[in-house]
């Protein structure tokens, strides 16, 4: 079984890769390099997230779309009537707002996988706090967040920065890129890790990945294989393991590709055939 | 989160203030607003029993994973992973129908699945 894993040099050359592409859609990735050595990628992007505003004492709140919700909340607010109190409820209103955010894909030397940092503000500059990342975490994942919201964003310190970042846990990175993986090795084929990862990770904390990412962004030059390999009980020679290489890392023009390279379709796309047997139209199922 | 099915233009990001629409779940609508879908589970991830599925060309990746989450009865803690091209992850908001025309082949488009405890 080929390794999940990433390693640095090759989080790099996937990163210059995607920031061409970058560059040709003017969709703002760029290269940050701190101490000489370590870099990553950076992007700052505006949009929507669930912010918080305390009530007034009226009940009265600047936004015009809000939900009334009742939190627990912990804190420590001056001003806060019971001065030691580790807890209170809190009128709170929720609303749908604008907010920055600026995201650092960085190389995790311990995960050995790329992680994913960021931080939000709303435009006023104000920092959100954690449960409103997590109020912002799109609703498609938000109820496995709920489950256990600590063990999926978090804030932490940035590791080249210093400064207090958001985080998306990195641990079972491999349980998601393993289908890719494993299916690019049985067929012989490579992809860039980095655009796969950011594929399902940008989502989740509201970064756009353009389709166009997916079809343009080619692969990494193939390099021997300098992670591991474990004894393999297959009969094949480890020689035969890594991936044949790929004739240059220029975008690739012999592979099949969509003609398009914006996220939009083509305009001229055959329409399918009509099979006789009809599958089943996908609806709501009791149960 | 809300139970229920989106109906095939609509696309949102917060939880619906308005009542939702009812989906059609019978085949009348005009094919040619309908794809073929063929779902492929990875791994150890349950096999559905009904592989191909026509969907509205509108639907979004997320309601299909609301879907084959439910199908599955999958549990709070999983997490539900859809692949094309077994190369990416299409962003939940993303129409069905845009991903046939880039990806599809032989008149479908084949998606791949995966449930997964991930993040954490």
């Amino acid at each position: 079984m080929s390794s999940c894993f990433l390693d640095e040099e090759t989080f790099c050359q996937c990163c210059q890769l995607l920031l061409q592409h970058s560059h040709s859609l003017c969709d703002g990735w760029s290269w940050e390099q701190v101490k000489g050595s370590e870099g990553y990628l950076r992007k700052t992007a505006l949009g929507t997230g669930r912010t918080r505003c305390i009530l007034d004492q009226q009940g009265n709140s600047s936004d015009q779309h809000q939900e009334r919700t009742f939190s627990l909340s912990f804190h420590n607010d001056e001003d806060d009537e019971d001065d030691g109190a580790v807890c209170c409820i809190q009128e709170e209103s929720s609303s749908s707002s604008v907010v920055q955010y600026e995201y650092h894909i960085l190389y995790s030397c311990s995960y050995q996988t790329p992680v994913l940092y960021f931080r939000a503000s709303t435009l006023e500059g104000r920092s959100l706090c954690l449960e409103e990342v997590w109020d912002s975490v799109h609703p498609n994942y938000r109820q496995r967040l709920q489950h256990r919201p600590w063990d999926t964003i978090t804030q932490q310190e940035h590791p080249l920065l210093g400064q207090s970042f958001f985080v998306l846990h990195p641990c079972r990175t491999e349980e998601f890129m393993m289908p890719v993986l494993k299916a690019a090795l049985e067929e012989h084929r490579q992809v860039n890790y980095i655009v796969t990862w950011l594929s399902v990770v940008g989502p989740v904390v509201g970064l756009d990945v353009p389709l166009s990412y997916c079809t343009q962004v080619p692969e990494p030059p193939h390099t021997p294989s300098s992670s591991p390999q474990p004894p393999s009980s297959s009969p094949q020679p480890p020689s035969s393991s890594p991936q044949p290489p790929s004739s240059s890392p220029q975008p690739p023009s012999s592979s099949p590709q969509p003609p398009s390279s914006s996220p939009q379709p083509p305009s001229s796309s055959p329409q399918p055939p009509s099979s006789s047997p009809q599958p089943p139209a996908l609806g709501t199922k009791p149960g | 989160m809300s139970d229920n099915a989106e109906s095939p233009t609509e696309t949102q990001k917060d939880e619906p203030s308005t009542p939702q629409q009812p989906t059609e779940d019978s085949g009348m609508a005009d094919d040619k607003k309908k794809i073929d879908v063929l779902l492929k589970a990875v791994g150890d991830t349950p096999i559905m029993k009904t592989k191909k599925w026509s969907v509205e060309k509108g639907r979004t990746v997320q309601s299909l994973s609301q879907f084959i989450s439910r199908f599955l009865k999958m549990e709070a803690n999983e997490q539900l992973f859809i692949y094309v091209n077994q190369s990416f992850s299409p962003s939940p908001d993303q129409e069905v129908g845009v991903l046939f025309e880039c990806f599809g082949s032989d008149g479908k488009l084949v998606l791949h699945y995966c449930k997964s405890q991930a993040w954490g």
